[in-house]
């Protein structure tokens, strides 16, 4: 198995990037997956309060940060790295990343790179598509429509929808469902990964008293987000059996 | 062997089935035998049941995740103290979606905890298909349709109609008397009261009507009952 990057981003704030990453992680985790991230929500990240084994926070502007990253990827025993980008990042990463060739072995076969791109509803956040579009050539790209927020992404405007979402041919889509408020910040509030706080657990792994309620909805919330990975068939992409068509 | 904490969801998806009165006398037969119990109403707006017994019974709004967090946590704590729920008609989808978006009845199972539904009969046909769509969703839900001859009776066809139930257990209410039901309906009645002592001021044919009605009805809640703990019974 080839190393994978899995980068998950967005120009546009308040999208819901960590919350996929978080997903992502647990996913990953859930199956078996050895996975290492990097938040580069620099001082302070999210995803590493959430994920704080798992995770390295990196300011990817920095170069000493990007070998830290890249120069590991073949040498890592831990072969899948999510880096989570911070909001107005991603065009920002994708270009320190073409800039030190990562593309450019992404081409020759040496790595996967897959890249969750996490839309939000808004025209400025659909127009990142045709942005982003020069640097995907060989990822395999998928537009995520995070619908924790209720948004509808323009479908109810044939128009408007077509004029974004048909310039990304070879793009796959994957859809986040939406979590009730109430349990989202709960899980908030308790700090730890969504799997960790359904199976009743503190941050620290003690026996927790979540409600259940509040565990069932990010349960069943987690299994539609599994079925969205499975459809697109993330764990294929991953290992490298599944080649971008 | 431990018995199961019961949790008995009175229930229809329609209204006028005799819900909140199964509600009412399941919780009466606990409070005449000296039980305790926890009820909850999910009719937020008009809660007949949780007007009766405020002490014991919350009322909640089965579509909001606080109401939802009030009920179905307290419902999957295994504390051998039974649980009532009247499912308020207009509530009973979301009630039931919940327990299907929650993993209710997985945990239920884990956590020792034997939901019973009691399934309000109707003449509808709408009314055999919604128990057949909860029987096939949850084979191992317990269910024991309810008739009750006042609120709902079938007619003639009452046998062919629940033979389109899922469930051959049942429950019967009889149809009070005109003058027995304004008794039973007033809203300072208590049936375990007028049990212990009936009102001086009470006619004795209204007397002898709802104590025979109610001791029918309570004989088959004891029934259920000890048919219930013979089933989980390890010596039998």
């Amino acid at each position: 198995m080839k190393p994978a990057v899995i980068l998950v981003g967005a120009d546009k704030g308040g999208v819901g990037k960590t919350t996929v990453a978080r997903a992502l992680a647990d996913y990953l985790t859930g199956k078996n997956i050895m996975t290492r991230a990097f938040d580069t929500e620099s001082p302070r990240g999210t995803l590493k309060r959430f994920h704080g084994d798992m995770t390295e926070i990196v300011d990817i502007d920095s170069t000493s940060d990007q070998m830290k990253i890249l120069d590991t990827l073949n040498t890592a025993q831990v072969k899948v790295s999510i880096i989570d980008t911070r909001a107005g990042a991603l065009a920002r990463t994708l270009r320190a990343l073409r800039d030190v060739g990562f593309f450019d072995a992404v081409r020759e076969g040496h790595f996967t790179f897959i890249l969750f791109h996490v839309l939000g509803p808004s025209i400025a956040s659909l127009d990142e598509i045709s942005e982003t579009a020069p640097f995907v050539a060989n990822a395999h790209y998928f537009l995520v429509k995070n619908h924790v927020n209720d948004s509808t992404f323009f479908e109810w405007d044939p128009a408007t929808y077509q004029n974004y979402f048909s310039k990304t041919r070879g793009a796959g889509e994957l859809t986040i469902p939406k979590l009730s408020e109430m349990a989202y910040e709960q899980v908030e509030i308790a700090g730890s990964p969504f799997s960790q706080f359904v199976g009743n657990k503190t941050s620290d792994g003690r026996p927790a008293a979540h409600s259940f309620v509040l565990r069932g909805y990010v349960r069943t919330w987690q299994g539609k987000i599994a079925e969205e990975f499975e459809k697109i068939g993330l764990l294929d992409l991953i290992s490298g059996a599944s080649q971008k068509k | 062997m431990e018995q199961k904490t019961r949790v008995y969801i009175c229930c229809s998806p329609h209204k006028r089935t005799g819900a909140t009165t199964t509600a009412r006398l399941l919780t009466e037969y606990l409070i005449f035998n000296g039980r305790s119990f926890a009820g909850f109403d999910t009719d937020p707006h008009e809660p007949d049941y949780g007007a009766r017994f405020p002490q014991a019974v919350t009322i909640v709004d089965a579509a909001t995740i606080e109401g939802q967090v009030a009920m179905f946590d307290r419902l999957l704590v295994h504390d051998e103290t039974p649980k009532i729920v009247d499912v308020w008609h207009r509530s009973y989808s979301r009630f039931v979606e919940t327990m299907s978006q929650i993993g209710f009845m997985d945990e239920a199972r884990r956590a020792m905890v034997q939901p019973i539904a009691l399934f309000h009969a109707d003449a509808t046909s709408a009314s055999p298909a919604a128990a057949l769509a909860l029987a096939a969703r949850w084979p191992e839900l317990g269910m024991v349709i309810v008739t009750n001859k006042g609120a709902a009776p079938l007619g003639l066809d009452a046998s062919d109609i629940l033979a389109q139930y899922p469930s051959s257990r049942r429950f019967v209410i009889g149809a009070l008397d005109a003058s027995s039901r304004a008794c039973f309906e007033a809203p300072e009645f208590s049936l375990s009261h007028f049990l212990l002592a009936p009102p001086s001021d009470m006619s004795i044919v209204t007397r002898t009507s709802l104590r025979a009605w109610t001791a029918q009805v309570f004989t088959q809640f004891q029934t259920f009952e000890l048919q219930t703990s013979m089933q989980g019974a390890q010596f039998l």
